[in-house]
């Protein structure tokens, strides 16, 4: 099911209304329930990747915690001596290290096949001068189960948690099986963490007016940026990556913009949408953006950005890698040839590096998204190494705290977020072209040249872009639980104006359906 | 507890580690410098610092900073 | 307070209920220019006196028949319920829709929809269905024809049908807010101007001739419907030129209507009967008939239906009352807008209206 359906908003309905008039303690059942209904929409066989890295997952997470108790109640009876204490210990990790390693080699190998066999191959097939067509690899096609990445990462975090003793593993194989699967984020976040969402999920909620027009607030919100905004502009902004050979000079930057907004449009909507309908259900799940595009520099930037995915990497990536034998040899090896204060950043210089190929694996199998990831990477890491020259330099001259050079700051972080994206859509060489095309060539009069036609934006789309950028900025001058409060003080009719006149906008401008093309409704001589 | 002051302190001199109490969530120490920090405090102290540590509510201040060594220390 | 609230409750929902019916009124096409077809199926609604004879199809009915001449010279009271390419599911469930206002003794059918029974194009869907009331009838219209990517939610709604509008609206989407004028004569869609017919392709051959089963099933429903309500149904194929109406799909309606003992008319074969000069009587090149043909058609039928029990001359009994009124004014508005066309076609050479 698609959360942009006509049957969704009748999934909404029933749901919402069974859920609030079961007793609390079935509440969660009618959730797992209603979960795999939406989930086996696409098909029955979908279901069978979830059911296995759920029961896998809680499985093995439950035979780790059972160590622990076992380990737990021996010393408490027998009190030991430290030293046998240590020995068993370890004995003990050692055993719950193979189940964690056990569970992270099926589950992240499940989404390895599922997702990047067919990359794999064709890396291969292209490296060994092999070519082919399209239909040569087909057979690595894999069906992809919805959100399979988001689910994936959720249950191994909560793994590698109690492998770490953070929680306790839940002892219901049916209340982590909705952990795994809420309908709302299973299909793209954001990825949570269990000792956030046990309670959410599992308590009774009593229903609340307020719940329900908060959470259709948010979700019109989200259908306003992605029907709206996202959907209008999609296509244009596609037209312009698509095809660098004729959309060169200042189209490399209209592009450049309109694919970061398109992103923004799209991916925040979505979440909207995602947290809207948790919020239905009196569920609060973690947000996902914080108004990204106000951030001062690309660190800050990707702290506000698809935050739960960046905070899932440093915590489970970046941290470990970090920290790891590994590192610390290289780190030391290192040492010799550049002295100790430099050798002390390598661990943070391969971590990162691993996080951002990572992250650039995760969004997409192809090596755009690596180089683009990278490229982020290696963005981050200069910027790091530049901090302390920033700080010198306006520690002599203050500026740096006006406003001008705060909007300067903005400024510079969007594009640069924008330009690393071109990694994402261009093929890697013609990026470095594209950006001396951009630099090199570019001039008004190519907007009025006949290109900026085939882009099939009308006057009237545009004025509906501009108007949803501009209702964009305005929310993004607070944060979304800020806004949420406002709403909740501002008077019945103010609500009521606001969350109708956005409902009639989406209804009205939204992109979606057929279009009406008026030739078509011409009557063709039949 | 100097030894670590002087760690922070060469990190980033302009800030305030006897007061502040959000190093980590107020965003001065960023993944990167909570990387480096870590490093050099196992250096320094000779402690391990498992992943799992690296949690806001053991880096906020110099203080639970000092704490979390304290309890390395201990062989916690 | 607590009715306070109720009201307040209430007023927002009837604002809200009140904008969103304005916006659909605003939004849907009017079909009351160019496009006119959109509006025949509606404008049946608005009659007020019975019709013997009803006559269900496409565009080979309400382009070829005009019911103002069955009156004028034969007294017969008619109406046209076709629409652009009517799919034979959707005949039957308009027939089902006719029958809740009213009891006809006569059906003609046109047994050209019987070569596609799938719908191809949305927009037709549209025309047939949106004119349609909301009934039982309509609902199984929509739901035997609807195409893959259609909704039965865009018909409830459709405003999600039209919402995109928004940013072509004209003038007479504002002018037929409230109403709409009368665009087709009982039905009929007049056109007066001429285009003589000149050469088609050759007939493509068919793999298979055989009509698909689901057809022949709404054909047996028809059928079926008209028996339980002793309405003698008849067969008709237009007389058009093209698309070819081939031999073996006319042997298959003839032995049908042998089977049951219907009478099929093949007007193609009949034209000469008929008086049909494709030279004249045609303004798009021989595929549908104009206002010229369209009467020879209706004097050609005006005697056989007049043979079929219970329709018969109703002028007499009319006299001066209501129903010879309205029949009055029907004829006036028709003469009025073919002298309006033939003065135009003369002028111009085309009909504005209709130039693309």
């Amino acid at each position: 099911m698609h959360l942009v359906s006509y049957e969704f908003g009748a999934f909404l309905v029933i749901l919402v209304a069974l859920y609030y008039v079961l007793p609390g303690r079935f509440q969660w059942a009618v959730l797992l329930a209603f979960s795999y209904l939406f989930y086996i929409r696409g098909g029955v066989i979908y279901l069978l990747y979830p059911l296995i890295t759920t029961a896998s997952t809680w499985f093995l997470a439950r035979a780790m915690g059972d160590r622990t108790l076992r380990f737990r109640a021996w010393v408490k009876e027998k009190k030991p001596g430290r030293e046998e204490k240590t020995a068993c210990n370890r004995r003990v990790k050692a055993g719950q290290r193979r189940l964690l390693v056990l569970g992270l080699v099926l589950n992240f190998g499940i989404l390895a096949v599922l997702k990047y066999f067919r990359f794999f191959l064709e890396t291969i097939g292209a490296l060994a001068g092999l070519g082919g067509g399209e239909g040569v690899w087909a057979w690595g096609d894999w069906i992809l189960p919805l959100g399979i990445s988001y689910y994936t990462f959720q249950s191994m975090g909560y793994l590698i948690d109690v492998y770490y003793c953070k929680y306790e593993p839940e002892k219901n194989p049916a209340r982590f099986a909705l952990f795994v699967s809420f309908f709302p984020q299973m299909v793209a976040g954001p990825i949570s963490r269990f000792d956030q969402m046990r309670e959410e999920l599992y308590k009774p909620h009593r229903f609340q007016m307020e719940n329900i027009i908060l959470g259709a607030r948010r979700m019109l919100w989200g259908y306003f940026k992605k029907l709206v905004v996202a959907d209008r502009l999609g296509p244009a902004v596609a037209v312009i990556i698509r095809s660098p050979e004729t959309y060169d000079g200042i189209y490399v930057l209209l592009g450049m913009i309109g694919y970061a907004i398109w992103m923004y449009a799209d991916f925040a909507g979505g979440m909207d949408i995602v947290l809207g309908t948790a919020k239905l259900f009196g569920v609060l799940l973690p947000e996902n953006f914080d108004r990204p595009f106000a951030s001062k520099s690309l660190g800050e930037f990707w702290r506000r950005w698809h935050m739960t995915l960046m905070l899932w990497l440093r915590e489970y990536i970046f941290f470990p890698v970090s920290t790891s034998r590994l590192a610390k040899r290289m780190s030391k090896l290192a040492s010799k040839v550049m002295g100790k204060k430099a050798a002390g950043k390598v661990p943070v210089y391969i971590a990162t590096l691993t996080v951002w190929f990572v992250a650039g694996i995760w969004h997409g199998a192809s090596w755009n998204f690596i180089a683009w990831g990278l490229a982020n990477g290696v963005v981050l890491l200069v910027s790091q190494e530049m901090a302390g020259g920033y700080r010198r330099f306006h520690a002599i001259f203050p500026f740096g705290k006006t406003r001008a050079y705060e909007i300067f700051q903005v400024i510079r972080t969007f594009l640069m977020f924008a330009f690393l994206e071109m990694f994402e859509y261009y093929p890697f060489a013609t990026v470095f072209a594209m950006g001396k095309s951009l630099l090199t060539s570019w001039s008004a009069g190519q907007l009025f040249d006949g290109r900026a036609e085939a882009l099939g934006l009308s006057p009237a789309d545009l004025g509906v872009l501009a108007l949803g950028v501009a209702l964009m900025v305005r929310s993004g001058f607070r944060k979304a639980e800020e806004a949420e409060e406002g709403t909740k003080r501002r008077s019945f009719f103010a609500r009521y104006i606001e969350v109708f006149g956005l409902f009639v906008l989406v209804v009205v401008t939204g992109v979606y359906g057929r279009g009406y093309d008026a030739s078509q409704f011409i009557y063709n001589q039949f | 507890m100097e030894e670590l002051m002087e760690i922070l302190e060469d990190m980033n001199p302009e800030v305030d580690y006897e007061t502040s109490q959000n190093l980590v969530d107020d965003g001065i120490l960023t993944s990167f410098e909570l990387v480096v920090l870590v490093t050099q405090i196992s250096d320094a102290f000779g402690v391990t610092i498992p992943p799992a540590w690296i949690v806001p509510e053991n880096f906020n201040s110099a203080a639970a900073i000092m704490a979390m060594i304290t309890r390395l220390e201990e062989g916690e | 307070m607590n009715v306070r609230k109720i009201l307040k409750i209430s007023a927002v929902a009837l604002a809200s209920a009140t904008v969103l019916w304005a916006l659909q009124r605003l939004l849907v096409p009017k079909y009351m220019g160019k496009v006119v077809e959109g509006a025949l199926i509606r404008e049946y609604y608005e009659e007020k006196s019975p019709h013997d004879v009803i006559i269900l199809g496409d565009c080979e009915v309400y382009e070829n028949l005009s019911p103002v001449v069955l009156w004028r010279e034969f007294g017969i009271a008619s109406y046209i319920r076709g629409s652009a390419q009517q799919l034979i599911a959707q005949s039957y469930y308009l027939l089902e829709d006719t029958l809740r206002h009213e009891s006809p003794k006569a059906v003609i059918l046109s047994v050209s929809a019987m070569q596609q029974y799938k719908q191809d194009n949305e927009t037709y869907n549209r025309m047939t269905l949106d004119g349609m009331k909301w009934s039982p009838s309509k609902v199984g219209a929509i739901r035997a024809t609807m195409m893959e990517d259609e909704h039965m939610t865009e018909y409830v709604f459709p405003l999600l049908r039209f919402h995109s509008r928004w940013r072509e609206l004209e003038a007479d989407d504002f002018r037929y807010f409230w109403e709409k004028r009368k665009v087709s004569h009982n039905g009929y869609y007049m056109r007066a101007d001429v285009r003589p017919a000149g050469e088609f392709p050759a007939e493509r051959r068919r793999s298979s001739y055989a009509f698909d089963e689901r057809a022949w099933q709404y054909l047996d429903k028809i059928r079926t419907l008209c028996r339980e309500r002793g309405i003698t149904l008849i067969l008709m194929k237009a007389p058009s030129l093209y698309p070819a109406w081939y031999p073996q799909w006319d042997q298959q309606i003839r032995d049908y209507a042998g089977e049951h003992g219907l009478l099929y008319i093949n007007c193609i074969e009949k034209s000469g009967d008929i008086g049909i000069d494709f030279s004249w009587d045609t303004y798009d090149g021989g595929l549908h008939m104009n206002v010229y043909g369209a009467e020879k058609m209706s004097r050609y039928l005006g005697d056989i239906l007049l043979d079929v029990p219970g329709v018969k001359d109703q002028r007499q009994e009319a006299g001066e009352g209501a129903m010879a009124a309205e029949w009055e004014e029907k004829c006036r508005f028709y003469d009025e807008m073919k002298a309006a066309q033939e003065q135009e076609f003369e002028d111009k050479g085309y009909l504005s209206q209709f130039a693309q």
